[in-house]
This record gives structure tokens, C-alpha cells and sequence, in this order.
């Protein structure tokens, strides 16, 4: 539990040994077959889950580690918690004696200061040993747990100074000896989580691990173990072997970019995140050096295993989406994470927030960064929200319920290149359902208002941006309301010239003389019929306003993306007819004169700047 | 004599299957994407002149014409459907954009958006708000309906959907929405989510009726077309169509409720392949389906593949009415092979039939997966291809490969093994992700292969899946036609029903259950069945609170009218139990802890119609067939000198050993090494595994 610690985890492995000679067409076979054992293990703990966020709305993520700790499979899933994992197995792996590793067991790791992200993240493993008691690989399962044991519901305490207030930490518990549950142990997991559904989604996890070392265990049979790590040593080689030649094809230079958090939850302002991407030929250094490290900060922490894990997110998005994403990712990048910052932080340091931020700062800083190199694809793989409104109550038999306020909307959906921002989120976030108010309505005394996109409220570009949505709700009785802002001061970033997204903002109380706006973190009493207003960022444009091809400026005047007004000062697009008669045509002649003027009055100002 | 004529149009080829008696017919010919009933008269006209009639004649003893077609999908796919508004609940316009935050590809930034068939000014909102208990919190605001219609009509809008909040509900508001429309705008064709699906959530709702409202038009006016040439030539009886709920039913229902249309294609193969399993004692099968563009893989359980709604995404839709379950692969005989990031691939680009594999020789040039067949012997430019429609030409296919094998370091030979080892494992990965998902383990199914190249590859999957045997009609390549045939007419329709299940409201789900029975019978009743040939099944939604998809099942069957009486004091304990169970077999457990809730009644009704007769046993004395030549092919082990036999030969009794090529009709069954195949009394081939 120590930089020392993290220094070990994240070394380079090397590739197994093995005295097979296997051709790349039937390494790429067993890849998919292992693929697919991935799969049905994420298909089982949808299936068997008891709580809705895994068993509906898809967030867990399945993943291979090989022998030597390399990430091997991680593509199903969600891509925020594929490349975490590895880390947590490593710890483990580096302790087998200690754990007393054999087949048939499996193991529970979501330590942050032991390879993990936020203790929310439980992480379910298994060893799978071919016939001669060798060590092959690991299957691991991940999902996102409602609840840690910690001071509150959720594992979300806004002024938590350490992980302790966050609940249990586990750094490598063993759940399953030689096939046997521990019951002792199982109880002791199960007795420090407020959710009823847990017991199933932790036997869930078991289930779905031990299904897929069955599975590999027949696969190895079949192939060989030294065949299985001939094509597990070759999916790892071509993978960096893909991404290599994508670095290389990017000119060589360093590309910097600073991106800020609002604030931490006390209200020090503008925590700042930095990076330098340097390309070298076909070596690709990530370094977040000149990140903020002031030791006092409270709530903004990112663990270390998830800052390299959410570099990965934004770097994998930024190629071939046809790569498998495995190791050889790793491989090809060096990444540098300063001790003591908060892309690294001390041992204790709470987890739960900066899983989100600065976690998604580093994330979008990397896009920035590359954004000039890489136009095409560089669309921030990030969730700017602090933390949706949750609304929290009691039913009359005395039951708490929540309304997590993951409701349908549309945020953070930036342009790239040649796409206008579309959708409700990022590309990354595409496998997560949201919730529908015809389901929470019949659950919550909660009604939702409006949630549509706002006129303007996505970045000018000459790719625009998605417009950010304004969930409206109303309380029908009286309840509690938890908030957390950020991403108002510092909203999303434009790319290449294109504009920012427009800040979140968050109001309580709306309509009535008592409406306030929330500017850091809220717990409040809200009387029945309160409304909240909460507006989302929404993406930010890519490339100069001007640039944008006037008909397009003119269709999203008719679709009230973009107001005639913005059309003109933002765009610098002169437009005749009417909105309401569905007649707009582009005046050119106007639109160049106005575009030229616009134009050399920006130089102008640039010059005086 | 009368007939019974099964229709199914694809992408390619439009099959035929003519029932005459206890006899079937097959034939095949193009597509005619142009205009696709004329496509469906030539093939009649063919079937006539194999009669030795006229097309009148003919038609004049049809019993009836049963339809499969893809004019919803295509419309879809072509996205040239009807100019379609929606009209929904102030606050809620941009649903169909957010798509509950879905997009199809988790990793790519660059993905294209979804084409929208209700851009941004063509959604209208009005205020008005029900809650989720049926009240009116908000009265509808009728000048904002009158504004909307007008902002519509200046779009030129020729179909129009409506979709409230908590329609499903309390349909008030709606109806009176679609009151003003039709005064407003008359004429334009209307879809009105209660009667389209009337269930929760929004966004579901929502995306079924503008589906609708945007294929609506098309379906109604093409089936209008064919039934009219039908009758022009003679037909008098009523046109059944098939829908994707594995069900047929009639032209005037379909009008009413064109989405049902929509991925019906698949259905008619599944429920052929659940008939012909039951007959042969397979009452469960993994149903393979290979044709020139897709590999389509679904399953039957207990003899049956029952229709399900869930997160159907159709064409980047969301549709949910109930359907047949098929997974699709972009796998067939026109995937294009290439080489990308060192490695060979297969798909999922196609070559479709025009231009077509290389070996078409209509001006194809990227090699694919039949063109790999051909260079591994296991088609043949000697043999007739497609039924004799045409021979396949060698010209090019090697060189084609061979380019591919540059990139690899070996030859065209290699390259074009390696396509056919990477397209099977793609096809093998497929299947172990379908079962995953329904929890089954392959190895205790039957495969069941058709469709024009699922039998050139059954037996290379089921071996790796662990099935010791597979099936493969003679019928095959027409399968799905003949399966329209099997389809029983259908109605299968849904209402919303919230209460409890310890005190459930059975006033309410007896008046709900009797407005189904009574909208079934009408229809029924105007198909010329009589109410007594009927059969009910009536079924529960429930589902925990909290969970996006509800499970369906069975609480009650019957044939013809029903007096209600199972809604009785036990029925709320009765519904819990087959609760548990049917969420136990779908999910693995139960929540001890809690109750699940009734969200909806649902009523499947159905009349027994004379399916084509499928013959089992094999009976006939054992005799070892006698090939009809050898040729040089690749099955697997290397370059061999392979028997070929002639599948018209092959009489009930008949035995082949692998490894062995066997040219039907219609397409090319393969019997791998380590495999036996034996045609069965009714013609059929059951290949099994060798101990």
C-alpha cells in the first residue's frame, strides 16, 4: 500500500512462455473464443443480478488477465471499467502464496490503494489452471455496486477525507476455496451492504466467473495450454503492434492541454489536470506531470489503477474502434503519474468522487491534447455531470427509497471531425440504459416536467455540438435532495476551435421566491411541489463556427438546435423566410459579407489581445 | 385439388412452397425489387405451368396464399418510408434522439447517427399530462393540438404519430388528439401508441408507433397491390401475411397494425423448424439459416419459439412488439474476405447478389465466402448452381485470393482455407453468444440448417458446439416459405393493467381480456373461421419493480368463447407462482424479499390451420448411396479426393459417409469427416456424429 506498491503493479509483463509456433489465423480463433467465454461470463451476471444498473441497464464489464498480469480480453462491457481490472489481479497474482491461489477458487478485490478504482467497483476473479496445475489466466467480472458499507448510501460522502468513511476495502479476499463457498466470509461482505439485492449480485459474480473457467478450462484442453498462450502472448503483440502503427501515422511533436474541476467539495477552486502527450515515432508518453497535488484537497481524487484506466478510455476512442483492446495498449504507452497528485494519490485518500473528477478531466484533457492530431475521433469519452439530483424518501412502512436521477437526457456529446454530436452521451456510455419516467413515476413520487435539449445550448462549431437537455422534476411530496456540482465554471471543452459546451447549472426551489441555484454541493429538505431545474452541459463544437456549412446552420435553425439569432452571431449565417412557415433559405451574399466582418473583427481582436 | 401457396420474398430470391394435398412443391426465382408482386406472379405462373395449368386455374383452387414479406424491413433499410410527424407530451420531444442513451458502438467516436424519421421540427409537443395512475394532472391543450396540425401540414406530412405520457393508461387525452388530427388533417395516416403498444416505458412506446407510422403507408399500399393482381388473376380467397410474432393473419388486420410486418422474414424458418423438430422428435433446436447476406441463428424450446418484446432493435429502431427471437450475424454466402491489421476477415461488408461473389461473373471482384467455396472444392463450376439458374465461373476467384495471400505470406489456396476457418469461427462464436443469452448449453440441442448455404457448414459448427446431430430438410433453401405455410393465424396483442398481485384488479383485467377477445373475434370472424376454432392463451405481464422488461406467462387456455371463471379468488397466488418459475428459468432467481407487480394482460389467439405433413422414422432399409463422381476439395483436412453424390438420388434409406459432398437442388449439404448422413422416410437428411 504504497507508490512503491503502484510502481510494481503497473511494471511491464512479459509475455508468457511457451514452445508453441502458433499461426497468427488460429490465434486469432482462440481469441475469439475466449471472446465469447468473456461474453456469456457478462451474460450470466446480467442474467442472475438481482439489481436492476447490472441485470437492465448493462453496467459491468468482464474481463481475461493472463498468468503474468497482462489484460488479455477486455472488450465487453462498460469501457470505464475495462481497464482497471488488471491491476487488482495483479496484486493478487504477486501474492499467490500468501492467498493460497488453487483451482477452484475465486477471489474479491476493489481496493483503491491495491490496484482498484472506487470501492463501489467490486471485482470477482477466478485462476483457471489447465490439467497439469499450471496457471493459464483469469477470468474477472466487475460490476458497479449500489452500496460499500461506508457512511453513505451509495459510497458517495461528499466531505470524506479518507476511504474509510467510503466503506470496506478489500484488497484480495478469497470467496470460494477449491470450489467451496466461504460462508463465514460470503456473510461478512454481505452483512456491511445496505441493498437487499446484493447477496444476488455477488453470487451472481461467483456464478458467472466460475462458468467461464469451466469454459476456458475446455478451451485449453482442446488447444493446448502452450498453444492458448502462444495466441494470448499474440493477441497482446498485434493489438501494440496496431496501435504503434496508428501512433506513428501521427506526426511527432508534444501536445499539452490543462483542464480544470470547478472545485473539490469544500470549495477550493479550480483543481487543475495536465497533460503532455508526446509522440515519438511510434511511441506515444502520457505524462500528467504539473497536475494539482495539494495534499488538503478533499473528494477529488481519481485512484491510480482508474487515472491510467480513464487515459486508456479516451486514447482506445481516439483508434481503429477494431482493435482489441487488451494489454498491448498498455504496451504501446508510457504513462507518467506523478506520486501525490490526484491522478495518484496518497495511500487512504478518499476514492468514491474522483472516480468521476478529475477522473473524466483526465480523460477530456487527453483528448484535447490530441484533438489537433487525431480531429476525426476526438470526441471526449466523459460524463461532465457532478452527480445527477438524487431524491431520497421513506415509504410508509418505513423503507428508504431513492431516485438516482439517471434519467434520459442528453449531456456531453461533443462534435469530432465530420459528426455533429448526436445521442444522449458519449460513444462509451452507449450501452447503459437510462431510465424512463412512465417507470420511476409508478415508483417515486417524482414528476418529471421536461427533459428536452435546449435551443443553443449545444457548442457552436463548424461541428456542432449536441444541445444539453433541462431535466425539470417536481417532488409531489415532501423529500430530501443530495447534489453535487461541477463543470459549471469549467465546462466542456470545444476542439480545434470550435466552442465550449454550455456550463451545468442546477436550481432548487424553481418558480417559487425561495429558487436558488446550487454552486457546490446541496442537502436539502424540499418541501412537497418543489421543482428542481437541473441543466446539462450539453457537447462542445469542433472546428471554427464560421466554418460551418451554411444549409446545415439553416436546417438546425428549423430543428431548434440553434436559434436565428445564435445563427447570426455565432455562426455569422444570414437567413431569410421564417421559422414558422418552414421557409428559411441561406441569404449567401449576406452570409459572406457577414462571415468576412466577423472574421477580420476576431483577427482584429486577437491582434490587440 | 386444392393448394396452399407459402411466399417469401428475400433479398435475392423470392422461394415458393405449394402444399397440393400431402405433397410440397418448391420453386425459387429473383426478386424483383423494383415491383415485388410482380416477382410473386411469374413464380405463380410457374407453379401453374408445373401443374400443367393456367395461373387462373390454379389460383381459382388456392385454399389460400400465405405472405411473407420484407417491404417493412426494406423501407427501413432504404429508409424511404412516409413523411412522419409525432405529436407527444410537452417536455418530451427529444426521446427518440436520446434513445435512452443507446448507440451502437461503444468504441467509435465516429459512428454516424441514425437517420431520423421525425427530425426535430416534426416533433410537436403539446401540454397536456396524465400520471402514472391514469389521473389528469394536466388537461390537454386543443389549440396546441390545432397549431401542431398546422405546423405539420405545412411539412407536408403524410403520417402522423401520437404518443402521450401514460397513454397506455388512461387513453383520454390521445384519442382526442387523434380526433382533432383527423379534423385537422384529413386523410393522413394515423398511429396512436396506445393501440400500437399500449404498454410503459415512453421511449419504447414512442419508437414502435413512428416505426409504424413510418412503414405504415408502404405495407398497406403494397399489400393492396398483390392483392389485387391475386384477384385479378383469380384468386378469391383472403391474402394471410405473415409477422414477426411468428403468426399470419389477414391483409385488413395488418393495415391496422402494419409494424407487425416488421422482421417477419426470419419468423416463418423458425416456426417451420419447430414443426418439423416436434415431428421428428427434436423438440429442441438451434435453427441455423445461412443465406447470401446474414447468418441467422434462433432457438426452439419444447417445440416452440415463442414471440417475446424486449430491447428489439430493428434497422437502429427500437421495436416492441412481440417477436420471434432471431440473432443475425453478417455472415453469408456474399461476405466479402480482406485482410485488415494483418489478419484475415470475413465480412461483415457484402457483396450481395449484385455484384455478387467473384464466381457470379457478374462483375464481382472482392473475394467471398462462396467464392472461398469454390476454391476449396466445395462448390463446383461444374454444377449447376442455384437450381440451374446459373454456373459459377473459377475466373478470377484464385487470383482474388492470392492477393489476400500476399498480405499473409502464402498462397491462394491458404488464404481462401483460412477465409473459410475465420467466417466458421465467426459463425460458431455467434451461436455461443445466442445460447448465452437464454442460458442454454448447445450441446444439448439438434441443429436445424437451411436456407441456401446453411447446410455446406452445419456439421464444422455443431462439432465445435458439442450437437451430435443436425437436420436438414429437403425442403431447405425454401424453408421459411414452406414455414409460412406451418404459421397458424394470429393475434397476439397486449393491454396495460397495473395492480398487485396479492390483490389483484380481476374487474378490470376480465374487462381488458374480453375487449381482446372481442377485437380477435372480429377479426377471425371477417378470415371465415368460426369463434369455436379459437384457442386462447391468456398471459400475465409482471415484473419486479424497478426492472425495465417485464416477463410473460401462460395463465389460462381455452378454445372458443370463456366464461372468465379462472379469474378466481386463487388467481393472484396462482399468477405468483408461475411468476417465480418463469423468472427463475429466465434469470436464475427470485427476489424472496419482494412482490412483483401486474403491469399487463396479454391474449394470444390463434386457429389451427393444415400444416405441410412432416414425415419422421427412418424406416426404409439401410443402403449405402453410390456417388456420382469425385472432385478435389478441402473439408477441413486438407485437399482430398472427395465423393460427390446427387441429392435426387438419394432415396429414404440411403446412407452417406464424411467425407462426402452431397448437390441438391437448391444448395450443397456437406457431410464433414467424422459425420454420417442418412435421408429419413420423408426425404429428409439427419446427419449424425460418428462415435
Amino acid at each position: 500500500m504504497s507508490y512503491e506498491l503502484n510502481r510494481r503493479l503497473a511494471a511491464k509483463r512479459e509475455p508468457l512462455p511457451t514452445a508453441s509456433d502458433l499461426d497468427p489465423v488460429t490465434a486469432s480463433i482462440i481469441r475469439g473464443a475466449l471472446e465469447t467465454v468473456c461474453f456469456e461470463a457478462c451474460t450470466h451476471l446480467g442474467r442472475a443480478a438481482s439489481s436492476p444498473i447490472i441485470n437492465q441497464s448493462n453496467e459491468r464489464n468482464s474481463s481475461i488477465i493472463d498468468s503474468h498480469g497482462r489484460l488479455v480480453v477486455g472488450s465487453v462491457g462498460t469501457p470505464h471499467l475495462t481497464f482497471v481490472t488488471q491491476l487488482t489481479v495483479r496484486y493478487g497474482l504477486m501474492h499467490q502464496d500468501d492467498y493460497d491461489w488453487g483451482p477452484g477458487d475465486v477471489f474479491l478485490a476493489n481496493d483503491p490503494d491495491h490496484g482498484g478504482g472506487h470501492l463501489p467497483d467490486y471485482n470477482v476473479y477466478a485462476p483457471v489452471f489447465d490439467d497439469d496445475g499450471r496457471l493459464v489466466m483469469i477470468q474477472a467480472l466487475q460490476a458497479h455496486q449500489g452500496d460499500t458499507g461506508g457512511k453513505d448510501p451509495g459510497g458517495f460522502t461528499l466531505e470524506a477525507t479518507d476511504i474509510f468513511t467510503e466503506g470496506l476495502a478489500i484488497p484480495c479476499l478469497k470467496l470460494v476455496h477449491r470450489g467451496e463457498k466461504r460462508r463465514d466470509v460470503i456473510n461478512l461482505i454481505e452483512r456491511n451492504n445496505r441493498f437487499a439485492t446484493f447477496a444476488g449480485d455477488l453470487a451472481a459474480m461467483i456464478g458467472g466467473v466460475q462458468m467461464a473457467v469451466r469454459e476456458h478450462q475446455a478451451l485449453i484442453r482442446k488447444y493446448g495450454t502452450d498453444n492458448v498462450r502462444a495466441a494470448l502472448n499474440y493477441t497482446v503483440e498485434h493489438t501494440e503492434k496496431r496501435f504503434r502503427e496508428e501512433i506513428a501515422a501521427w506526426p511527432d511533436g508534444t501536445y499539452e492541454a490543462d483542464v480544470w474541476v470547478d472545485a473539490d467539495t469544500q470549495g477550493t477552486p479550480d483543481v487543475k489536470v495536465h497533460v503532455a502527450c508526446e509522440v515519438r515515432g511510434d511511441q506515444l508518453t502520457v505524462d500528467l506531470t504539473g497536475t494539482d497535488d495539494r495534499p488538503h484537497l478533499v473528494g477529488v481524487w481519481n485512484t491510480f489503477a482508474n487515472s491510467r484506466g480513464y487515459i486508456m478510455v479516451q486514447l482506445c476512442s481516439m483508434i481503429d474502434p477494431e482493435i482489441p483492446k487488451n494489454e498491448g495498449l498498455f504496451n504501446a504507452v508510457d504513462i507518467i503519474l506523478p506520486e501525490g497528485c490526484i491522478a495518484h494519490p496518497p495511500p487512504n485518500k478518499p476514492a468514491a468522487l474522483g472516480s468521476f473528477h478529475p477522473a473524466c478531466e483526465i480523460t477530456e484533457a487527453v483528448c484535447i491534447a490530441l484533438s489537433n492530431i487525431v480531429p476525426q475521433r476526438a470526441q471526449p469519452q466523459v460524463y461532465k455531470i457532478g452527480m445527477p439530483n438524487a431524491v431520497i424518501g421513506f415509504n410508509a412502512n418505513g423503507m428508504m427509497w431513492m431516485d438516482q436521477g439517471v434519467d434520459s437526457r442528453s449531456m456531453d456529446v461533443s462534435a469530432v471531425k465530420g459528426v455533429d454530436g448526436w445521442g444522449s452521451s458519449p460513444a462509451s456510455l452507449g450501452s447503459l440504459l437510462l431510465s424512463m419516467a412512465e417507470d420511476s413515476e409508478a415508483r417515486f413520487p417524482v414528476l418529471n416536467i421536461s427533459r428536452e435539449m435546449v435551443t443553443d445550448g449545444g457548442g457552436a462549431g463548424q461541428w456542432r455540438g449536441a444541445p444539453g437537455s433541462l431535466n425539470v422534476k417536481k417532488v409531489l411530496e415532501p423529500v430530501s435532495a443530495m447534489a453535487w456540482m461541477v463543470s459549471a465554471k469549467h465546462p466542456l471543452r470545444g476542439m480545434c476551435g470550435g466552442e465550449d459546451a454550455i456550463p451545468y447549472s442546477n436550481r432548487f426551489l424553481v418558480g417559487t421566491e425561495q429558487e436558488y441555484k446550487i454552486e457546490l454541493v446541496e442537502s436539502a429538505q424540499l418541501p412537497e411541489g418543489a421543482v428542481m431545474a437541473y441543466q446539462h452541459g450539453g457537447g462542445a463544437g469542433f472546428g471554427p463556427a464560421l466554418e460551418r456549412d451554411p444549409e446545415a446552420v439553416k436546417e438546425d435553425v428549423l430543428d431548434e438546435y440553434v436559434s436565428l439569432a445564435a445563427a447570426r452571431s455565432r455562426y455569422g449565417v444570414v437567413l431569410t423566410g421564417s421559422l414558422e412557415e418552414y421557409d428559411l433559405a441561406v441569404d449567401i451574399a449576406a452570409t459572406q459579407a457577414l462571415r468576412n466582418k466577423m472574421k477580420a473583427e476576431s483577427a482584429a481582436q486577437g491582434a490587440a489581445s | 385439388m386444392s393448394y396452399r401457396v407459402g411466399i417469401d420474398i428475400g433479398g435475392t430470391f423470392t422461394d415458393f412452397a405449394m402444399l397440393k394435398g400431402e405433397q410440397v412443391i418448391l420453386h425459387k426465382n429473383l426478386s424483383t425489387p423494383e415491383d415485388r408482386s410482380l416477382g410473386v406472379m411469374t413464380g405463380l405462373e410457374k407453379l401453374a405451368e408445373k401443374e400443367g395449368m393456367t395461373l387462373g386455374d390454379l389460383l381459382g383452387q388456392c385454399e389460400s396464399i400465405v405472405h411473407g414479406t420484407t417491404i417493412a424491413d426494406n423501407t427501413l433499410i432504404e429508409m424511404n418510408g412516409a413523411v412522419t410527424g409525432l405529436i407527444t407530451t410537452q417536455g418530451f420531444r427529444d426521446e427518440m434522439e436520446y434513445r435512452r442513451g443507446y448507440k451502437e458502438n461503444i468504441w467509435d467516436a465516429t459512428l454516424a447517427p441514425f437517420k431520423q424519421i421525425t427530425p426535430r421540427r416534426r416533433r410537436l409537443t403539446v401540454p397536456e399530462r396524465m400520471l402514472f395512475d391514469g389521473s389528469v394532472y394536466e388537461a390537454l391543450d386543443e389549440q396546441a393540438v390545432r397549431e401542431a396540425c398546422r405546423k405539420l401540414r405545412k411539412q407536408n406530412v403524410e403520417s402522423v404519430a401520437i404518443s402521450l405520457i401514460f397513454s397506455f393508461v388512461n387513453p383520454a387525452h390521445e384519442l382526442r388528439v387523434k380526433q382533432i388530427v383527423e379534423e385537422e388533417m384529413p386523410g393522413v395516416h394515423l398511429s396512436v401508441s396506445h393501440q400500437v403498444l399500449p404498454r410503459g416505458p415512453e421511449y419504447d412506446r414512442t419508437s414502435t408507433t413512428v416505426v409504424n407510422a413510418y412503414v405504415g403507408p408502404r405495407v398497406t399500399s403494397y399489400l393492396e397491390k398483390l392483392v389485387t393482381r391475386l384477384q385479378e388473376a383469380g384468386y378469391k380467397n383472403q391474402l394471410m401475411v405473415m409477422q414477426a410474432s411468428g403468426g399470419v393473419m389477414t391483409r385488413e388486420y395488418i393495415d391496422g397494425s402494419p409494424i407487425r410486418v416488421l422482421a417477419s422474414g426470419p419468423a416463418g424458418g423458425v416456426i417451420g423448424s419447430a414443426h418439423t423438430g416436434v415431428a421428428k422428435g427434436s423438440p429442441n433446436l438451434l435453427c441455423v439459416d445461412m443465406g447470401g447476406t446474414s447468418y441467422d441463428m434462433s432457438i426452439v424450446l419444447d417445440g416452440a419459439a415463442p414471440a417475446t418484446a424486449g430491447w428489439n432493435m430493428h434497422h437502429r429502431y427500437l421495436v416492441g412488439v412481440p417477436m420471434v427471437q432471431v440473432e443475425t450475424l453478417g455472415a453469408g454466402g456474399g461476405s466479402i474476405c480482406h485482410v485488415s491489421g494483418g489478419e484475415i476477415q470475413v465480412g461483415p461488408k457484402s457483396a450481395g447478389s449484385e455484384p455478387g461473389p467473384i464466381c457470379y461473373g457478374r462483375g464481382g471482384v472482392e473475394p467471398t465466402v462462396t467464392d472461398a467455396l469454390l476454391m476449396l472444392g466445395i462448390l463446383s463450376a461444374d454444377a449447376e448452381f442455384a437450381g440451374g439458374s446459373f454456373a459459377l465461373q473459377e475466373q478470377g476467384v484464385r487470383e482474388a485470393f492470392q492477393v489476400l495471400g500476399d498480405q499473409m505470406g502464402y498462397g491462394a489456396e491458404d488464404a481462401a482455407f483460412d477465409c473459410w476457418r475465420v467466417v466458421n469461427a465467426n459463425m460458431i462464436q455467434a451461436i455461443r453468444r445466442t445460447t448465452a443469452g437464454k442460458g442454454i448449453d448447445p450441446k444439448e440441442m439438434v441443429m436445424l440448417a437451411y436456407g441456401g448455404n446453411g447446410p455446406a457448414f452445419a456439421a464444422v459448427h455443431a462439432d465445435a458446439l458439442g450437437i451430435e446431430k443436425v437436420l436438414v430438410p429437403k425442403a431447405s433453401p425454401t424453408f421459411s416459405a414452406l414455414g409460412t405455410l406451418v404459421a397458424k393465424p394470429t393475434i397476439d396483442e397486449e393491454r396495460s393493467c397495473s395492480c398487485s398481485v396479492d390483490a389483484p384488479d380481476l374487474e378490470k383485467m376480465r374487462t381488458l381480456w374480453n375487449q381482446l377477445e372481442e377485437r380477435a373475434n372480429h377479426y377471425f370472424r371477417d378470415a371465415g373461421f368460426s369463434i369455436d376454432q379459437v384457442e386462447c392463451i391468456y398471459q400475465v405481464n409482471m415484473r419486479y419493480a424497478g426492472q425495465n422488461f417485464a416477463v410473460s406467462f401462460e395463465v389460462h387456455r381455452c378454445q372458443g368463447a370463456q366464461d372468465f371463471s379462472f379469474l378466481d379468488a386463487e388467481f393472484g397466488a396462482r399468477a405468483l407462482e408461475a411468476f417465480n418459475a418463469r423468472h427463475m428459468q429466465e434469470f436464475e432467481h427470485i427476489r424472496e424479499a419482494e412482490l412483483p407487480e401486474i403491469i399487463g394482460v396479454r391474449l394470444i389467439t390463434a386457429v389451427d390451420t393444415p400444416a405441410p405433413p412432416v414425415g419422421s422414422g427412418c424406416s426404409a432399409p439401410r443402403m449405402a448411396a453410390a456417388p456420382v463422381k469425385r472432385r478435389r476439395a478441402n473439408l477441413g483436412e486438407g485437399y482430398m479426393d472427395i465423393e460427390i453424390y446427387a441429392g435426387n438420388a438419394l432415396l429414404p434409406g440411403y446412407e452417406v459417409t464424411g467425407p462426402a459432398i452431397i448437390e441438391e437442388t437448391f444448395t450443397t449439404i456437406v457431410v464433414y469427416p467424422g459425420w454420417k448422413v442418412q435421408v429419413d422416410d420423408s426425404g429428409d437428411y439427419e446427419m449424425q456424429k460418428t462415435p
